[in-house]
């Protein structure tokens, strides 16, 4: 009997201790996590809107949109962010359009778990550059090895499936915005 | 349809032990007998089963429910490590024969990173509960797949005279790569 | 004293020699960085909870001896994947659930049980430190690799010239087998001539 009370302690104890240890890590990193993402959101929202120099942020529909201004306060166009299903866990990027909903902007990779060197080139430049004034009015369209034509993307080589992702989570929550906001307002 | 897809992508196309390099350990150690690696597999997969119907609760319930996420390495472990032992009560008390031939492969299914890794795939890809349980089910047959696989291929090995410094693991390494290889051949099997 | 140190690195080698710890040296070495930083993060968590389980060694029932190492195991990993996703975030990124999976890395849970459990402090640092870069050692000469014949490149820095085409393979699972089959003989082969 006395062993067993034994034992149910040493794991009773080693559990509440880790339980609070963690706990206070994580209240620690927490907010610096937290900060880590506001800090890459803000910067996306820069990034893939050029050239931003300040920007609002607007709820329609329950749909975050950031209406980014040029020195002159000039309204540059609005980016939103956007979530979907990539190769190995979720994707979540952010895409930049012109006032008109029809034209990409650019867009950045705020969250993804692709596999390191291969679908993890969704972050990379040379992949990212490619939305960059892409023709967007009837759905980006994605291609493999041939040359892509106006309005389309080439996928990265090897990694097609967290390409693709890439494109449909554009593609799907780009007409929900253009559904939700008037264009050219 | 969903559901079906899910199953065959973890079985074919990214199978865990050639595709995510999980439950290698086992997969390299594993003997040149068929019926071990069998029995292991389905060990594996039982309690695979059982680990995605369990943590998927754990993590929406109470992980989740009570912002607690930071205790979800710690708590899922320690679900897995108690459900093999449970797996292993249950065996040796009511289906001795089975227990015989699966009991010496059960403590080492919890140090086996397919069965951790399937809980983290599931809560990472957000996938509800009845696809949980097929991808853990999957991931399963998956394993197992390729655990009988490889014991097939070092029984056909015994007899062949292979150079001395890739004898053991080297070779077994290679046949991994050479079986890698061939898997991939089903990719676009399953539409994304 | 030394004896303990330096074994993990070359006779004793975990990856090399004991093949130990497969899933993360087989799946995020597609490149130096990658594999620097997960064998840090190993190398930490083995320290730190080698230092715990032998501080505490007498006073865990030998029954519940593995549960308990591995609530400890599994807190440490935490802590570093919440101080990564803090301070690295990138690279934490990069990492993804292969940072998590350091829980059920064979080479800790082995260390702890044949060595951390049965041995002083002083020693277990030692011990679990040499396992450490050996395993660092491991995963920098296999990510170098498949850098250099993915992409010509080791760390980032170009090393073979513009002609050299890119070898997708290398960074796909099956490169990551054959790579690793190569210089595991290649270990094999020089600890023999020795």
């Amino acid at each position: 009997m006395n062993r067993i009370v034994k034992m149910i302690l040493t794991l009773t104890l080693l559990g509440l201790i880790s339980g609070i240890a963690l706990s206070m890590v994580s209240n620690y990193t927490d907010p610096l996590i937290e900060q880590n993402q506001q800090e890459a959101l803000r910067e996306a929202v820069f990034y893939v809107l050029q050239p931003t120099e300040d920007y609002e942020e607007r709820t329609v529909d329950g749909k975050v949109i950031y209406e980014s201004y040029d020195e002159s306060g000039e309204l540059v166009g609005y980016s939103f962010t956007a979530s979907g299903g990539g190769y190995q866990g979720t994707i979540e990027l952010i895409v930049g359009v012109g006032t008109e909903l029809e034209e990409i902007k650019g867009i950045q990779i705020l969250a993804s778990e692709e596999t390191p060197g291969l679908g993890g080139k969704i972050r990379g430049e040379s992949f990212k550059s490619q939305f960059r004034g892409l023709e967007a009015g009837q759905g980006i369209g994605l291609v493999k090895s041939e040359e892509p034509e106006r309005g389309e993307i080439q996928a990265i080589t090897g990694a097609t499936i967290s390409s693709r992702a890439v494109v449909d989570i554009i593609n799907k929550e780009l007409s929900r915005v253009r559904s939700i906001l008037p264009e050219g307002e | 349809m969903e559901l079906f897809f899910i199953f065959v992508a973890i079985v074919l196309t990214q199978n865990f032990v050639l595709h995510f390099f999980l439950g290698i350990c086992p997969f390299l150690g594993v003997s040149d007998e068929m019926e071990g690696a069998f029995g292991m597999g389905i060990a594996t997969t039982f309690v695979m089963t059982l680990t995605a119907i369990i943590t998927w609760n754990i993590n929406t319930f109470i992980l989740k429910a009570f912002n607690v996420e930071f205790l979800e390495y710690v708590s899922f472990i320690l679900v897995i490590a108690s459900l093999v032992q449970l797996v292993e009560m249950f065996l040796k008390k009511y289906l001795p024969e089975l227990y015989e031939t699966l009991g010496i492969y059960l403590p080492l299914i919890t140090t086996n990173c397919a069965v951790l890794g399937l809980a983290l795939f599931m809560v990472l890809r957000e996938y509800n509960f009845v696809e949980s349980a097929i991808f853990g089910f999957g991931a399963g047959v998956g394993f197992t797949l390729a655990l009988v696989i490889m014991a097939g291929i070092r029984g056909e090995l015994n007899e062949e005279d292979i150079p001395k410094p890739f004898r053991g693991t080297a070779i077994t390494l290679l046949v991994a790569g050479l079986l890698a290889l061939a898997f991939m051949g089903f990719s676009g099997l399953v539409p994304t | 004293m030394i004896k303990e140190f330096v074994k993990g690195i070359w006779k004793e080698n975990p990856v090399f020699v004991q093949v130990l710890g497969m899933c993360p040296t087989l799946a995020v070495t597609t490149s130096l960085i990658n594999g620097l930083s997960m064998g840090l993060a190993t190398t930490f968590v083995l320290v730190s909870s080698g230092l715990a389980i032998s501080a505490l060694r007498k006073l865990i029932p030998d029954q519940v001896r593995i549960a308990s190492f591995m609530i400890i195991i599994s807190s440490s990993v935490t802590v570093v994947k919440l101080l990564f996703e803090a301070h690295i975030p990138e690279i934490s990124s990069q990492l993804g659930p292969y940072l998590p999976l350091i829980v059920t890395n064979c080479i800790i849970l082995g260390r702890q049980e044949a060595f951390s459990s049965k041995q002083p402090v002083g020693k277990t640092l030692l011990d679990n430190l040499g396992m450490g870069i050996g395993f660092i050692f491991a995963l920098v000469v296999l990510g170098s690799v498949r850098e250099l014949f993915y992409q010509g490149t080791i760390g980032g820095a170009q090393v073979l010239g513009t002609w050299y085409k890119s070898m997708i393979i290398m960074v796909q699972p099956a490169g990551a087998f054959i790579s690793l089959s190569l210089l595991v003989a290649l270990f094999q082969r020089l600890s023999e001539s020795e």
